[in-house]
């Protein structure tokens, strides 16, 4: 009894000793549930003489499965590596092909793992390598998914069906391509995979490859004979291929498939393409050699030629016609732009960084022998054989013009034919339904092949010929632009394309005049081309304030890179950092240390000991600048006789730095334009006639000094002649205290005023006041201001708008405006007339409502205080409006000077709001004396 | 996607104003008449495709004005056009004396080689017929011209004149007469010629030459 005793104690105290020794239990508890626990940890650190002493004895079931996914200790050696456990454990009989909940064996995690000591014990037990997990995954998928080759080399003997199938009909073949995994393709192309093997969607290896991107990969499949094959949705390798933007993939199908090619080309029509990709693509085709270049760009200008003579077929979809050229116009000239590569690097694939250097330097030298080319012939490409398929369109747009002149011709020569009135009204309706056609983006199906939308029926016997064809000629034209501009140096302008424009002026002057939109939607080249600018100039300026606004911004960030781009992360040097006593000083000093460039990208600013930044820095910023602009202190600026407005200080020279402000101040206001922020100034109109380069006039001299502009008008509107005021084409000034005679044009001192010049005289006194007393300043302050907006650019406005654009919408108080009103010549404010326009004034929109104080102010503004403060010519004039007899037609008019509406008595508010509104768009600036 | 073909043939229609050319085309592509068809204004188009000897042909069609004014306009689409339906209306000697200057105008402008096929179209006129059929067979002739006569109203041979013409341009690319990789040819391959044309690219070329010995 006690022996036995002692015996149980001896064997516990051992255990004990053994136990503490080890630090673990010694002995496998009895359940299975607690056993494996105990033992996975061990198992994962193959740790594999203490699961062997465990379980020497136990009863312990090897094949238990446990936790969530329901895995054997056998799973757990293989996926960890725990080569000896897992043979421990194979020979206590574990079964090689147990499978966990997800269906996987432990050869499937092994082989996850690249556990290739476990892999090979597995197979020794009879491990079966065929067995699908619940998706359909083999072992070797597994090895493929993951690239290791060695391994699937091993394993692949073992394999019956090496095109086993997952649950989406994907071979291992496949996912090897898909991740580029070369060597385990060739390796499984070895082991006799099918190589055209189409998963349940159709899928092919090498579209596997392709949709990836996997150029080695496609190449292998390719030179080992894999086929060319769609999947079941028809989408191709080559789709892929471009959808990707893998130019490198899609010539490596190129190589192999030569027609491809072609294929390439024509889905530059394909609308769902994405154009960034496509050009991709076709860049780095073109830069495999210099024939891969010269074949891209012929055949580029083939289908851009078939494309733009399908856009001059007026059955065919204007808007998809007219995209599908410009598209491929833009990839033409993206890739014409590139050169060709150089000629000892065709081989290289252009990966090297050495090759964009050398095209460089040969690019230059082919646009240097192009523009010889062209100064030489005039109007040709000799040099460029690929040019020679859109010479087929150029041609036709050209006969097309010049068709167009004729008909103008014969519609001029006789007007009064008998099918004129006729005819004008069919016009008439054509123009109408061309601009439906435009803008209602038919969305015809695009099965074009069996359907040929004849719609000339409906056409009145082709008479209208120039208002269906303009806005296809337009876009074509436009085409022309941009081939013709991408031969030349950036920034200059084609002869070829300036002779082109000259030679059908008339016609092209006619398109715009019939649908100005043409300008906004086509004719981008006139921004680029003031010379040509000019001549639409009058067009333009008759477009809606907003449109100019958008075209204005639209090509002032063009160049910009990242103009989409708004939160970039900011530069801490690039941080204006501005002094808020001496807000004026430092800001000059900072913005003359940044670059125009960085200034253009964005700016950002933080006052000195302060934490803010953000827009709402550089709002305050550009506030408060402008108001220090015009601080009298600097006497750079001086009011005008209304008070509100300032231009150029004469006298501003004494301050000595005086120009370098000025250049400053047109800085500031040049950058607050670009970046849309509106300052706190509001100049003469003069001036604004100044940063336009437009022309001042008499009137505007009333902004410096009334009386004196009262003059001049007296002098225009009374004969002069018999009046002996011998005025000659001088005036006296003071010259520092001496009185000096400054003639107005050279030998001006003798010249009279009669009847005859005296509107040249006006104009000559009215420069010299405006303009020459102050022409130093303009220019510095010009200086500035074209740094960041292009003088061209500007153009596109008129002064009323500029103060529009630099000095922002002022909000406008209706109430305010009405009870500051009077009334004369027989309306009071009962009058049903005077109802409907206020009616009508509250109906507008804040811009229509600062056309309207435009129109009968001429300032956009009200004054501080309101309409009470409301200054006239001379002193405080109220709002008024006078009534007119009412005769058809007829529209408001205003004398601005002693803000005076002259309002018809319109029989209607329909009638007075419609003639309101003509007049506020027509006629809110440019003055005729009424 | 893309529709499959394996070649593209640019072809044109010509011919006096008048004599039934946009007709002719819509007949073919849309299979019937075309009611109150208006002068063209310049150049229209069309296309379809055709099965022709086993081969999937992509036919593109410009069909162009007959009025004078518009001339010019329509001989700067002539290039490069691989076959063309000469139109005139048997019903119209004017037309059919116009012949000799469009034809002049095709094989000038389009490519010497191009194929062109008479058309005596408005055949169902019978009862005002001014041209008859054999002297514009023997104009046809003389001129090495395909002919039939032809009835966009009642789509009598329209069928026939395009594809004849497109039979013509393919038999004479598989004798080498014609090759579709030379610029201006008015052919192109398309993507179906991929399974079928799996030579490589040297063999035509080869053939071209063995014909010029």
């Amino acid at each position: 009894m006690m022996e036995r005793a002692m015996e149980q104690l001896n064997v516990h105290l051992s255990r004990l000793t053994r136990s503490l020794r080890r630090a673990r239990t010694v002995e496998l508890p009895e359940d299975n549930e607690t056993a494996v626990y105990t033992l996975m940890p061990m198992v994962m650190a193959d740790q594999h003489r203490s699961v062997s002493e465990l379980l020497l004895n136990s009863k312990f079931d090897v094949n238990y499965a446990f936790g969530r996914v329901k895995r054997s200790l056998l799973h757990i050696a293989a996926n960890c590596g725990s080569v000896e456990c897992l043979v421990l454990l194979l020979k206590r009989g574990a079964n090689p092909n147990y499978q966990d909940i997800s269906g996987c064996t432990p050869l499937h995690l092994a082989a996850r793992n690249g556990q290739k000591k476990c892999m090979g014990k597995l197979l020794e037990y009879n491990a079966d390598v065929n067995i699908c997990n619940n998706e359909g995954l083999t072992a070797i998928h597994w090895l493929a998914v993951n690239g290791r080759t060695e391994l699937l080399h091993d394993l692949v003997q073992h394999v019956t069906n090496v095109d086993v199938e997952d649950a989406m009909g994907q071979t291992a073949l496949h996912v090897a391509c898909q991740n580029g995994h070369k060597t385990t393709v060739l390796c499984l192309l070895d082991s006799g995979a099918d190589i055209n093997r189409p998963n349940v969607s159709g899928a092919t290896p090498l579209y596997f490859a392709c949709s990836h991107g996997q150029r080695d990969t496609a190449q292998i499949l390719l030179s080992r004979g894999a086929k060319y094959i769609a999947d079941k949705n028809g989408i191709t390798p080559l789709d892929l291929c471009v959808q990707g933007g893998y130019g490198e993939t899609c010539e490596i199908l190129i190589q192999h498939h030569g027609r491809l090619f072609q294929t390439l080309i024509q889905m530059t029509q394909n609308d769902d393409i994405k154009e960034n990709m496509l050009r991709q693509v076709m860049e780095h085709v073109s830069q495999q050699s210099d024939s891969h270049y010269q074949r891209i760009l012929t055949s580029l200008a083939e289908v851009a030629t078939t494309n733009g003579h399908k856009l001059l077929s007026l059955s065919s979809s204007y808007e998809a016609q007219m995209k599908s050229l410009l598209r491929i116009v833009r990839i033409f000239c993206h890739v014409f732009r590139l050169g060709p590569s150089s000629p000892n690097n065709g081989n290289d694939m252009g990966y090297n960084g050495n090759k964009t250097p050398r095209s460089q330097v040969f690019k230059m030298c082919v646009r240097q022998m192009d523009v010889e080319t062209i100064q030489k012939d005039g109007c040709s490409w000799t040099g460029s054989p690929f040019l020679d398929p859109l010479e087929l369109l150029w041609h036709s747009l050209d006969e097309w013009l010049v068709l167009i002149s004729t008909e103008l011709d014969r519609n001029r020569k006789n007007p009064s034919s008998s099918s004129t009135s006729s005819s004008e009204i069919a016009s008439l309706l054509l123009k109408q339904r061309e601009v439906d056609h435009s803008g209602s983006t038919p969305k015809l199906p695009s099965s074009l092949d069996r359907q040929i939308v004849m719609e000339t029926e409906a056409y009145a016997d082709g008479e209208d010929v120039i208002s269906m064809t303009a806005s296809r000629l337009s876009a074509v034209i436009q085409a022309f632009y941009m081939c013709c501009s991408c031969q030349m140096p950036q920034g200059m302008t084609s002869p070829r394309f300036i002779e082109f424009v000259c030679k059908h002026d008339e016609v092209l002057k006619c398109f715009v005049t019939r649908n100005p939109k043409i300008i906004f939607n086509h004719f981008h080249f006139l921004l680029e081309c003031p010379e040509l600018m000019s001549r639409f100039m009058h067009i333009i300026k008759g477009q809606p304030f907003k449109d100019r606004c958008e075209w204005f911004y639209e090509h002032l960030l063009a160049g910009q890179p990242d103009s989409d781009m708004v939160h970039r992360p900011v530069n801490e040097n690039d941080i204006l950092l501005i002094h808020r006593d001496s807000i004026f000083r430092s800001s000059c000093e900072m913005v003359s240390k940044s670059t125009n460039e960085k200034l253009k990208q964005g700016i950002a600013v933080r006052f000195h000991g302060e934490e803010g930044m953000g827009q709402g820095v550089v709002r305050e910023w550009f506030d408060i600048l402008s108001n220090e602009i015009i601080n009298p202190d600097y006497a750079l600026f001086t009011q005008s006789a209304d008070g509100t407005t300032f231009q150029p200080n004469s006298n501003s020279s004494v301050n000595p730095d005086h120009l370098n402000y000025f250049q400053f101040a047109g800085q500031i206001l040049g950058l607050a334009l670009y970046h849309r922020q509106l300052v706190n100034i509001y100049f003469t109109r003069s001036f604004y006639k100044h940063i336009l380069g437009i022309p001042v006039n008499y009137q505007d001299v009333s902004s410096i000094d009334p009386e004196y502009a009262k003059n001049l008008q007296w002098i225009l509107d009374n004969d002069i002649s018999d009046l002996g005021l011998e005025l000659t084409f001088s005036v006296e000034t003071d010259v520092f205290g001496a009185m000096e005679e400054v003639p107005l044009k050279p030998g001006g001192i003798s010249i009279l005023v009669t009847q005859d010049n005296k509107a040249e005289y006006v104009q000559l006194v009215t420069e010299l006041r405006m303009t020459r007393a102050i022409q130093p300043q303009i220019n510095a302050f010009l200086q500035g201001f074209h740094t960041f907006i292009p003088p061209s650019l500007i153009q596109l406005f008129d002064e009323y708008e500029l103060e529009l654009l630099l000095s922002g919408m002022p909000e406008i108080d209706v109430q305010d405006w009405c009870r500051n009103t009077e009334y004369t010549s027989g309306y009071d404010p009962q009058e049903p007339v005077i109802q409907w326009f206020w009616q009508v004034v509250r109906s507008l929109t804040q811009e229509e409502r600062v056309l309207a104080l435009q129109f009968v102010t001429g300032s956009s503004r009200v004054p501080h205080g309101g309409f009470a403060y409301l200054m006239g010519g001379s002193g405080l004039q109220k709002f008024t409006i006078a009534a007119v007899p009412y005769t058809s037609n007829l529209l408001p008019t205003s004398s601005t000077c002693i803000n005076m509406l002259k309002l018809p008595e319109y029989p209607s508010q329909e009638v007075l709001r419609d003639r309101l509104l003509v007049a506020l768009h027509c006629g809110s600036y440019g003055y005729t004396m009424a | 996607m893309s529709e499959t073909y394996d070649f593209l043939f640019k072809f044109l229609v010509i011919g006096s104003a008048g004599t039934g050319k946009s007709c002719l085309l819509h007949q073919f592509i849309e299979n019937k008449f075309k009611q109150d068809s208006n002068h063209t204004i310049g150049v229209e188009f069309g296309s379809r495709v055709v099965n022709v000897g086993g081969k999937t042909v992509k036919l593109q069609i410009w069909d162009t004005a007959g009025q004078e004014r518009f001339r010019s306009v329509t001989r700067s689409y002539y290039r490069g056009a691989a076959g063309a339906l000469l139109v005139y209306d048997i019903t119209s000697r004017e037309t059919y004396n116009a012949l000799t200057n469009w034809l002049t105008d095709a094989r000038t402008l389009a490519s010497p080689n191009i194929v062109i096929i008479l058309c005596g179209n408005k055949k169902d006129l019978d009862a005002d017929r001014e041209v008859t059929f054999l002297e514009a067979s023997r104009f046809a002739q003389e001129n090495e011209l395909m002919f039939l006569e032809t009835s966009a109203l009642t789509g009598e041979n329209v069928e026939e004149g395009f594809l004849k013409c497109a039979r013509i341009i393919l038999n004479k690319i598989d004798s080498g007469e014609l090759d579709p990789e030379r610029m201006g040819s008015g052919i192109q391959y398309g993507d179906a010629s991929l399974r079928q044309l799996r030579q490589p690219r040297g063999n035509t070329t080869q053939n071209k030459q063995q014909c010029n010995c």
